[in-house]
């Protein structure tokens, strides 16, 4: 064969690009969604109109309101800013409240790794061949994973009272189906090779699992404890605001109390802490990586 | 030596994957103490074989026998061991560890749910395993951190680990350089001529068939088309690639792809 030829190359017709069924489907569908949009924004009272009514209303919330009583009286409601800086009342306990919230996620956290690595092997192709029992493990955790961790909390406030246990409890539940789902994924695009060649040597399902399976995942899965943990602390802090304990608490009795002040505190001390959480979880996930 | 029982005997082996025939009556026999080679080109069934007598496919009819027992279809056979082209080792996993693991299947869970579990007979057995190989002294290394050759001569002791009276090998050497294949294929040499295994390896090097094996297997539509010793002439190794190339050679000239390449 010669490497260049000067030879012209035959002329083909280019297949087009679009079908016309294909641009009425698409019509089709965009029409739908503009309609199911506008419905939506019905239902919801969502309009330019109401955001600037509601202009007002942030307005006071954030700067604060001068309100007339009908006995003649004026008083000045404080509004979010500026912050409420005082240190022994406000910013000391709010440390503390920050500090119990990351216990929350990590108790929560940390007490469902057995479960979910129970379920995470039970529902991973590559380690449970029996139907039965893997249809078990998935369908536990789809209606597990079906009630928000919020739900949960209140559920166990309603059985326990108030306070920081019943939020780690929830937590844990909610994450035994979310993480057992992302372990048994990941357990999923394993590398079949080594699995068959202990097969042929004879290994149980449970020993492939702990021999082949485990080790080569084993990155993967502290990976994606660290990002639950991550994502956990986050969630303690909505549990918070339902009477679950931690900063979330505080800043739902403040509000409650119209310390709005104290609680824009808070809010700013909640994004400190979920951005210093997400920073820590990232880089102590590229060193699991690289180990 | 063929005189030998036939440690293995694969009988009218067949196995379809959909409408496609991979096996088609295949039978063959290898002796303890004997090599044999498998040639043919790529879907003639040659891997396909060797993972139904594993239990990795289950055929569709044949009997498998070995050592006089029938195989149950489908499942592993503890005294046939395999090692394959792209090894399989455990890469996180220590040497003499990813070597423990071949006696999985003789201990029971409490004596193997972790490799802090496996006893130290077997862990001295293993090592002797590796002294077999020669890479005794790397037993603590990580095993991703070997050579191709030297990880595959790892799955050779794995195998050794396992007691296996027979050893399949599916392309052992198509991933190493040539002084790695050559080594690997000593071992297997010395593995039939010492230790009386049976070997039967696939091997896509014709050269490598002639000098290592007694016998070599050609294999064509999942059938056998010779059988003969190792000195196997240059036209009936050439002819199993015949439909392939010329398959590859139309292509190539028209521009045209075809679906019965394989």
């Amino acid at each position: 064969m010669s490497g260049l030829t000067t030879a012209p190359r035959p002329r083909l017709d280019i297949p087009p690009r679009f079908r016309p069924s294909g641009v009425a489907a698409a019509a089709l569908i965009t029409v739908a969604l503009v309609l199911v949009h506008w419905y939506a924004a019905v239902q919801t009272n969502t309009s330019p109109k109401e955001l600037l009514e509601g202009w007002r209303g942030l307005w006071s919330f954030l700067f604060g309101v001068d309100r007339t009583y009908p006995n003649g009286k004026t008083i000045h409601q404080d509004g979010a800013f500026p912050l409420d800086l005082r240190w022994a009342e406000t910013i000391r306990p709010g440390l503390e409240y920050c500090l119990l919230t990351i216990w929350i996620g990590l108790l929560g956290t940390t007490l469902s790794i057995p479960v979910a690595l129970f379920f995470a092997v039970i529902s991973s192709r590559t380690t449970n061949r029996f139907v039965p029992l893997w249809f078990l493990g998935r369908g536990v955790m789809s209606v597990l994973r079906a009630v928000p961790e919020t739900v949960y909390a209140l559920m166990f406030i309603a059985a326990v009272g108030f306070g920081a246990f019943p939020g780690v409890i929830a937590l844990a539940i909610h994450n035994v189906a979310v993480m057992g789902k992302l372990w048994s994924e990941a357990m999923d695009e394993v590398d079949q090779g080594p699995v068959e060649a202990l097969r042929v040597a004879g290994a149980s399902p449970t020993q492939s699992a702990a021999h082949a399976v485990l080790p080569a995942v084993m990155p993967s899965l502290l990976g994606l404890l660290l990002y639950r943990f991550d994502t956990n602390v986050r969630s303690s802090v909505i549990l918070g605001t339902v009477g679950a304990g931690g900063i979330g608490f505080f800043i739902k009795t403040e509000v409650d109390s119209f310390h709005f002040d104290t609680m824009m505190t808070y809010v700013c001390m909640v994004i400190v802490l979920i951005i210093v959480i997400d920073l820590f979880s990232a880089w102590l996930r590229r060193k699991v990586g690289t180990v | 030596m063929s005189e030998h029982a036939a440690t293995l005997s694969i009988e009218g082996l067949r196995k379809a994957f959909g409408e496609k025939t991979v096996l088609d009556g295949l039978s063959f026999q290898v002796a303890s103490g004997e090599v044999v080679s498998l040639l043919g080109a790529n879907g003639s069934g040659k891997s396909t074989s060797l993972r139904c007598v594993v239990g990795l496919e289950r055929p569709d009819a044949g009997t498998i026998t070995v050592g006089g027992v029938t195989a149950k279809p489908g499942e592993a056979v503890p005294e046939v061991a395999m090692v394959f082209q792209k090894i399989h080792l455990v890469p996180r996993r220590s040497v003499l560890d990813n070597v423990c693991a071949g006696a999985l299947g003789r201990l029971g869970l409490s004596r193997s749910w972790s490799v802090l579990a496996f006893p130290r007979e077997v862990q001295a057995e293993a090592m002797a395993c590796l002294d077999r190989v020669g890479l005794a002294d790397r037993a603590r290394e990580k095993a991703g951190r070997l050579s191709g050759g030297q990880q595959q001569r790892v799955a050779v002791a794995r195998a050794l680990c396992q007691r296996a009276k027979v050893l399949l090998a599916d392309e052992p050497v198509s991933a190493l350089d040539p002084a790695a294949s050559e080594q690997v294929m000593n071992l297997l040499r010395s593995l039939a001529d010492d230790d009386g295994l049976a070997v039967a390896a696939v091997l896509h090097q014709p050269d490598l068939a002639r000098r290592f094996s007694d016998r070599i297997l050609g294999l064509a539509g999942g059938r056998l088309v010779f059988d003969s010793s190792a000195e196997v002439t240059d036209e009936a190794v050439a002819d199993l690639y015949r439909p392939a190339l010329e398959a590859a050679a139309s292509m190539a000239s028209t521009g045209t792809a075809t679906k019965e390449f394989a």
